[in-house]
């Protein structure tokens, strides 16, 4: 019997089963659409099809009581908390860049969550500031990572609200500037955000779909500070600390 | 006793409280309709006791302000207010009520209110904010009568002589303008009387709060929030001393018989910042299912003026006005804050950053920080505000606040 894990978030729905020693062995991931009922059960289906899986399933995330199964819900937060102590196991500062919200989360050397603050009520810094910019331009959100290989300049965004960050970018674009070199400002707009609320000399993980799915937001975070780390698959990470976090009890 | 859905016991002091405030509303409007009565609009933290000792019937506009977003009507209010050209990003008690009253409207309807009760007088202090000035003199200028104003000095560190000696002058420069409009001339014994009732008001609303230092605490900040109606609008007379031995007795009672205001009270946490009005129901359940029990704030501990004192009525008016948290600086905050989250032995602090309220919003310079590197005790920061619920994100605010006692029991049970 597997443990199952789902981290219901705004955007996408992420599944991972792990064995007895809570070693990831598969993972899914849905969009969550308007249902995070259907969600839920889509990632249920998929395992079920290849495993036998154990009951409660540990949930998180805004959907995590949003589910028809037995279930037991933690917050994402102390979830994603638990993950990245487990596979790094030092003092550090964690940000989730997701869909809706950005995360910041201070863990101390004990594992412990020491502070953590999320964005304003606001896009900006998250990868729905990513997709509504994308949407404007009429490109895939995904082709900024490969825009910024053509960069030959760093074009600052100054605009913290979404809508206004359009207009700017459209200023930017009557003056002049390539996609290219826009694509890398909006990129930097993100990271500016997230650092308002870490300080610089930490280690800083990065975690969450948007650095998955944009690599170049960590390869600027590198640019920017010394000690940045991003694991791979970090969009599970909340879902198997999920089941992390209950095995402890 | 009645119990509500989250398990939090009901005051039985709310029926009291009912009938009180009833009855100051019926004052309010039998003043309205009686030929030589007259009301004064006072600022919440103003000279109250000098208006009633004058004869005034004090309508609180900031109390109405906590009506309207207490009913959840803030936000169909205000527009009308920034079309009049007042800013969403001013304060949302200032915009709800002026929006409020543009649209003719007013709980106060339920009560037999045409509108809310016309001035005769409109009188504040600026020792909250500097935009209470503005908003009564919207009043002022619609109703065309005067407006008077105590002008506090703010980010006080020290209370020096002269600073609490020039707040007194403008304390006493009311006087002969107050005569122009009052029922009754200034008679300085009347005033001590009001003082010595605001005094002994003030100091029973302090113990009242400070019942909840006991473990598991009788009361939370989300009932006191609403029990706090009387000493907001009638200190200075015996209405608000007499409601509150009721509610001290009830707590008292409650601490004897070992009741909880929160089932299962495991979690103690201090609220710094401005209550979220339309919310006050949501987070007594939240924080209840959590096993937490808010038990005290910057907020119901600001209308304890203790320092009132009749033998030096109008000196002591000055402190005990100034001495208020909001008037003062960072520092004495801080240690303001220190002595609090000590003496009710507090687990976390959740600080309310209110938008159009950056006066009572004091996670905005650092303090937050500054005192968890001295007290070790964790904090959380909330986005919302006073009123206008458009500010406010409810599920992100749930998932940090689940979140933060999830910390906190890691902190306490490791």
């Amino acid at each position: 019997m597997l443990k199952l894990g789902i981290d219901l978030g705004s955007s996408y729905t992420k599944g991972v089963l792990v064995n007895d020693e809570n070693q990831i062995v598969d993972q899914f991931v849905v969009k969550t659409g308007f249902d995070f009922k259907r969600a839920a059960s889509r990632i249920m289906t998929k395992f079920e099809e290849d495993y036998e899986i154990a009951t409660p399933v540990y949930t998180c995330g805004y959907g995590r009581d949003q589910v028809d199964f037995e279930h037991i819900s933690n917050s994402e937060i102390m979830a994603l908390s638990k993950a990245v102590f487990t596979k790094f196991n030092k003092k550090c500062a964690v940000i989730d860049i997701g869909g809706q919200d950005t995360k910041f989360i201070k863990i101390n050397q004990q594992g412990q969550v020491d502070k953590f603050k999320m964005n304003r009520k606001c896009a900006a810094g998250t990868g729905s500031f990513l997709e509504e910019i994308a949407f404007r331009l009429d490109i895939s959100p995904l082709e900024f990572n490969t825009l910024t290989d053509e960069a030959t300049e760093e074009v600052r965004i100054n605009s913290y609200c979404t809508v206004f960050a359009i207009s700017e970018i459209i200023g930017l674009i009557k003056k002049g500037a390539t996609i290219a070199n826009i694509a890398v400002g909006i990129y930097n707009s993100i990271i500016e955000r997230c650092m308002e609320m870490v300080a610089a000399d930490e280690t800083i993980i990065i975690t969450g779909g948007v650095p998955e799915k944009h690599p170049t937001i960590v390869r600027l975070f590198k640019k920017k500070f010394s000690k940045v780390e991003s694991p791979e698959n970090s969009q599970f990470f909340a879902a198997w600390g999920n089941i992390l976090l209950n095995s402890q009890k | 006793m009645s119990k509500t859905q989250s398990g939090i016991l009901r005051l039985e002091s709310a029926n009291v409280l009912k009938v009180v405030m009833s009855d100051y509303f019926k004052r309010l409007k039998d003043a309205e309709e009686t030929a030589g009565k007259k009301i004064a609009w006072c600022t919440s933290v103003g000279p109250a006791e000098l208006l009633y000792s004058m004869g005034f019937e004090v309508y609180f506009p900031e109390n109405h302000g906590a009506m309207l977003g207490a009913s959840k009507k803030a936000d169909k209010y205000i527009p009308s207010a920034v079309a009049e050209g007042y800013s969403p990003d001013i304060c949302s008690y200032l915009t709800s009520d002026i929006g409020a009253f543009l649209q003719n409207e007013t709980p106060l309807q339920r009560s037999g209110f045409e509108a809310v009760p016309k001035p005769d007088i409109l009188v504040y202090n600026t020792n909250q904010c500097h935009e209470v000035a503005d908003w009564f003199s919207f009043y002022a200028r619609h109703f065309d009568v005067p407006i008077l104003g105590i002008h506090t000095p703010l980010g006080l560190n020290e209370l020096s002589d002269t600073i609490i000696n020039g707040v007194a002058e403008q304390f006493k420069a009311l006087v002969p303008e107050l005569e122009k409009v009052s029922p009754r001339k200034f008679d300085m014994d009347a005033f001590k009387k009001s003082i010595e009732l605001s005094r002994d008001a003030c100091v029973r609303w302090r113990e009242v709060l400070e019942k909840a230092m006991h473990r598991p605490s009788p009361i939370n900040f989300f009932d006191a929030a609403i029990h706090m109606g009387p000493i907001v609008v009638m200190r200075g007379t015996t209405y608000a001393l007499d409601y509150y031995n009721v509610l001290y007795d009830e707590l008292d009672d409650r601490i004897a018989k070992g009741i909880s205001s929160v089932p299962n009270e495991k979690y103690r946490l201090y609220w710094e910042g401005m209550p979220l009005w339309y919310q006050l129901s949501n987070m007594a359940r939240l924080f209840a299912s959590l096993d937490t029990c808010v038990v005290a704030s910057t907020y119901c501990n600001s209308w304890v003026f203790d320092d009132l004192d009749p033998a030096d009525p109008f000196y002591s008016s000055a402190l005990a006005y100034s001495k208020l948290f909001i008037v003062r600086s960072e520092e004495v905050k801080k240690e303001m804050l220190q002595e609090h989250l000590k003496d009710y032995a507090i687990d976390g602090i959740i600080y309310h950053d209110s938008k159009t309220c950056p006066r009572n919003s004091n996670n905005r310079f650092g303090l937050q920080n500054r005192l968890y590197e001295e007290t070790n005790i964790p904090f959380l920061e909330i986005n919302g505000d006073l009123n206008d619920p458009r500010c406010f994100s409810e599920e992100q605010s749930l998932i940090a606040i689940e979140t933060f006692i999830q910390q906190l029991a890691e902190k306490i049970y490791s």
